[in-house]
């Protein structure tokens, strides 16, 4: 009992990993674009498809695959910003459904590009680190982990130690008055799209060679992110990590002792309880319309 | 004979602040009751409690006896007291008749069914008879068909009143009705106001304009600091030392 | 005069169209005029201001529920399609008991779990609901004869006839509301609550009667759609469904009537003729996509802006004649 008790805590920091890399990509657009990104679930599919393409079928070492696929959801992140979001800034509804017009478009794309099947990418590694004999962590989840550590703690250094996020945060909280103070909306913008983006991008990327790949799962991912950035808090970075984690305890145990279905409508009356008590979510203060 | 509408004890913290404190007045039948006091008096919380916006820390609001306060705003309107909004609040993009006939809900409640199989003819006669009544009454009548939005000021604050009186209200709360007027459309202001109380409906009006309270009101209360201060008719308040006081205290606020 | 004589030429059409077509064009007409009900009942919601994101799954809800009625408890065909579309408005107004304590983007966000919460209990409980392969084998619409004319529901074009007196009616109905005081009321809500409120207006009783009717006649195009279909399962009722949904509605604009159906047919048009016939038929999703942004950021207002700019220009020479 123990073991998987010990085992289904190893999954479920395995799962907070990821869900906290891409949550706090989608919080962080929130905060500073006003837009809630129906299209972070493809994101994160695009990040994916990256490794497929350039570990999977172009034999590519895997973290220079993981690293492009990076960049390139970033970039992606631009392109919506200077399409979509930029020219309907007035419009936070327009922003959303415009958004939902981006994830249909990358969705036919991957559909075009790669098939509806499931893709099989090789193991980056088999290496396992075992506890005990039935407590094992898989290194290539362990990539997931370290890499979400590292990478929320370098957004964190950023966001409160460096000019650009002392602007970011200015920009999230008070648009107007950061303009007054001679920030670049735009600069602001361009670079909480591309942080955001990137995030739900390499958590893709590194999940790749664990999960079924496939055009339709950023539809998984966004539904979750959407429970865990209400129930954060829209808005707060530091209530979406917590958030996370919650999720991603809540879910592990109740997939290991019920069924992943359960667990799912679990997470989402969760959801819609913290929907129902504090709207602002549980760790979250600040209210955007 | 009970009171027709009574504050009893009224009281509303926010936090730690106390916004109205103990607040105690009555408000005669048929009557224009001016309700005063420097910024930050606690007049506007005052208003949003009467009117159901609010439910008070403490304290009751009796309309004829019945405690109506904690009672939801469309719960208040129902039974008769009808506010008015600050700034121009209407439905803008909806006609001025359209408007007025949003006013006539209450009297004319609309019922879905009646309303497909077309039973409601003479609801809806009924309602817009009333609404063209109500825009007549503050001289509208003739721009029944123009979108709200595109009104000038002071037609749109007439527009305001005239939905309120197309729900046959007993009382008016009016919250700075004089709020950006020239001198000569607060004259006329007054005049519909006047008519409205000669109508018998009672008034209880928040204002900055001294002038126009002044000139218009038969009993005025005066709050400060979230307490009662004073009450009486336009003269003796004029000359309250408490008034004066607490108006010279906040001087730059008398408008 | 005119009058009449627009809609006798309107009922020709109805009746001309699916005759010269092909088979699998007219099953596209009965596509169509069930999703003519679907984004019809869509904007009555729109009407208080909000937008939801689980009109879809309600539709389903219609669907099972009426497939459910005629396989377990043996009610014949149309009476469970009305049955579907009450059980549709009924859910709605328990769901409204959350789902209204919030406004705007929390409500959309609130709709969308309700609506996932739905679809996962269809797909986790195979009794009654089928799991995730859904219910197959509904009961069929039975034949029947008006004297005249012979409803052979085998036929698409005897079920486009149905379907198509089915909702007109319905959108007659929807059509009633809107001009109703009811529709005032509603209209109310979405621009000034407070001042609606104030007007002895019961702000969620109205929110909460909007929500119900909507969704029950979402709930009948449901219905409509799993008797001739004969299979359902929860992927019939997706997100994905939901965004045709809202690019009808967005692309056709909301702020008339017509609009969300204009936005239907032109996108029905464009998607079925021009694109199969051009063997661009995968790419659906893409262009969808590509006209809901076009839409957003070049036509804010919605094809009906066009019509409207349309009718205005010949209105106004007349106006100008009566005056002079």
């Amino acid at each position: 009992m123990l073991d998987l008790l010990a085992q289904t805590g190893l999954n479920a920091v395995y799962a907070a990993s990821y869900i906290s890399l891409v949550a706090v990509g989608l919080v962080l657009i929130f905060g500073v674009m006003g837009v809630l990104n129906f299209a972070h679930g493809e994101l994160f599919m695009a990040g994916a498809y990256a490794v497929v393409a350039l570990y999977a079928d172009a034999h590519l070492p895997f973290f220079v695959a993981v690293a492009a696929g990076l960049v390139f959801v970033g970039l992606l992140g631009l392109l919506m910003e200077r399409a979509l979001f930029r020219p309907l800034k007035d419009n936070p509804l327009g922003g959303l459904v415009a958004s939902i017009g981006f994830l249909m478009i990358l969705q036919s794309l991957a559909v075009m590009g790669f098939g509806v099947r499931m893709e099989h990418i090789p193991p980056v590694t088999q290496q396992v680190i075992e506890f005990s004999e039935k407590v094992r962590l898989p290194v290539a989840r362990l990539y997931v982990i370290v890499a979400a550590v590292v990478l929320l703690t370098a957004l964190w250094y950023f966001l409160k130690r460096t000019r650009f996020g002392w602007a970011l945060r200015a920009s999230a909280q008070d648009p107007e008055a950061a303009a007054l103070q001679g920030i670049s909306i735009t600069q602001t913008a361009r670079i909480a799209m591309f942080i955001g983006a990137a995030l739900a991008g390499v958590a893709g990327a590194l999940t790749a060679p664990l999960v079924s790949v496939n055009p339709h799962m950023g539809h998984s991912v966004i539904v979750t992110a959407f429970i865990v950035i209400i129930v954060g808090g829209v808005g707060s970075l530091e209530g979406a990590v917590i958030a996370s984690v919650v999720y991603a305890v809540v879910h592990t145990f109740v997939t290991t002792f019920f069924d992943g279905v359960i667990a799912d409508i679990t997470g989402l009356s969760l959801m819609l309880l913290v929907l129902i008590v504090k709207p602002t979510g549980l760790f979250g203060s600040r209210e955007r319309a | 004979m009970t009171t027709f509408l009574e504050i009893r004890d009224l009281t509303m913290r926010f936090g730690g602040l106390m916004a109205v404190d103990h607040l105690s007045f009555t408000v005669e039948h048929g009557q224009i009751h001016g309700l005063i006091g420097p910024n930050g008096a606690g007049k506007t919380t005052t208003f949003n409690m009467i009117s159901g916006f609010y439910k008070p820390t403490s304290g009751q609001v009796l309309l004829r006896g019945e405690d109506i306060s904690g009672l939801k705003t469309h719960e208040v309107a129902r039974r008769g007291v009808v506010r008015t909004f600050q700034h121009s609040t209407l439905f803008a993009e909806l006609t001025v008749l359209e408007n007025a006939l949003v006013g006539t809900h209450m009297p004319f409640r609309p019922n879905i069914f009646a309303a497909i199989v077309g039973w409601d003819k003479e609801d809806r006669i009924g309602a817009e008879a009333r609404a063209r009544e109500a825009l007549e009454f503050f001289g509208l009548d003739h721009l029944a068909g123009e979108r709200a939005g595109d009104l000038s000021h002071g037609h749109q604050r007439a527009l305001g009143m005239a939905v309120a009186y197309a729900s046959h209200p007993d009382v008016v709360l009016l919250d700075e009705p004089f709020t950006g007027m020239n001198p000569e459309e607060t004259r006329r202001m007054m005049g519909l106001m006047r008519n409205l109380r000669d109508s018998g409906i009672t008034i209880l009006l928040v204002e900055h304009d001294m002038q126009a309270i002044m000139g218009l009101c038969d009993t005025i209360t005066c709050m400060s600091f979230g307490k009662f201060l004073a009450e009486g008719g336009p003269k003796e308040i004029r000359n309250h030392p408490a008034v004066i006081e607490a108006y010279l205290g906040g001087a730059r606020h008398v408008a | 005069m005119l009058r009449a004589g627009i809609w006798i030429l309107a009922l020709a059409a109805f009746l001309a169209l699916p005759h010269g077509l092909s088979f699998s064009q007219q099953e596209i007409l009965v596509f169509l005029v069930i999703n003519i009900l679907l984004v019809a009942s869509y904007r009555l919601l729109t009407l208080t201001g909000e937008w939801s994101l689980g009109h879809v799954v309600i539709m389903g809800v219609g669907a099972y529920a009426s497939a459910l009625y005629t396989k377990e408890l043996g009610i014949a065909v149309p009476l469970s399609m009305l049955l579907g579309g009450l059980t549709a408005a009924l859910v709605a107004v328990v769901l409204s008991f959350p789902l209204f304590r919030m406004k705007g983007f929390y409500f959309l966000i609130g709709s969308f779990a309700a609506g996932e919460i739905i679809r996962l209990l269809w797909k986790r409980f195979r009794e009654p609901f089928g799991g995730a392969k859904g219910i197959k084998g509904i009961d069929p619409m039975p034949d029947f004869s008006v004297g005249f004319y012979r409803f052979d529901f085998f036929e698409p074009v005897s079920y486009y006839y149905f379907a198509g007196i089915v909702v007109g009616v319905c959108l007659w109905v929807l059509w009633r509301i809107e001009k109703s005081p009811v529709g005032l009321t509603f209209h109310a809500v979405h621009w000034q609550d407070k001042l609606a409120e104030a007007s002895g207006v019961n702000l969620r009783a109205y929110r909460t009667l909007a929500f119900a009717i909507a969704s029950g006649f979402a709930g009948i195009s449901g219905a409509l759609l799993a008797h001739y279909v004969g299979t359902i399962n929860p992927n019939s009722f997706d997100v994905e469904v939901m965004v045709f949904v809202l690019t009808w509605a967005i692309v056709g604009g909301t702020a008339t009537f017509y609009g969300p159906i204009l936005g239907c047919i032109a996108l029905t048009v464009l998607n079925e003729i021009v694109l199969r016939e051009l063997g661009f038929e995968q790419m659906r999703p893409l262009i969808y996509g590509a006209i809901l942004i076009a839409s957003i950021l070049f036509l804010p207002d919605g094809l009906e802006s066009l019509v409207q700019k349309l009718l205005r220009r010949k209105a106004a020479p007349a106006k100008e004649r009566v005056a002079e």
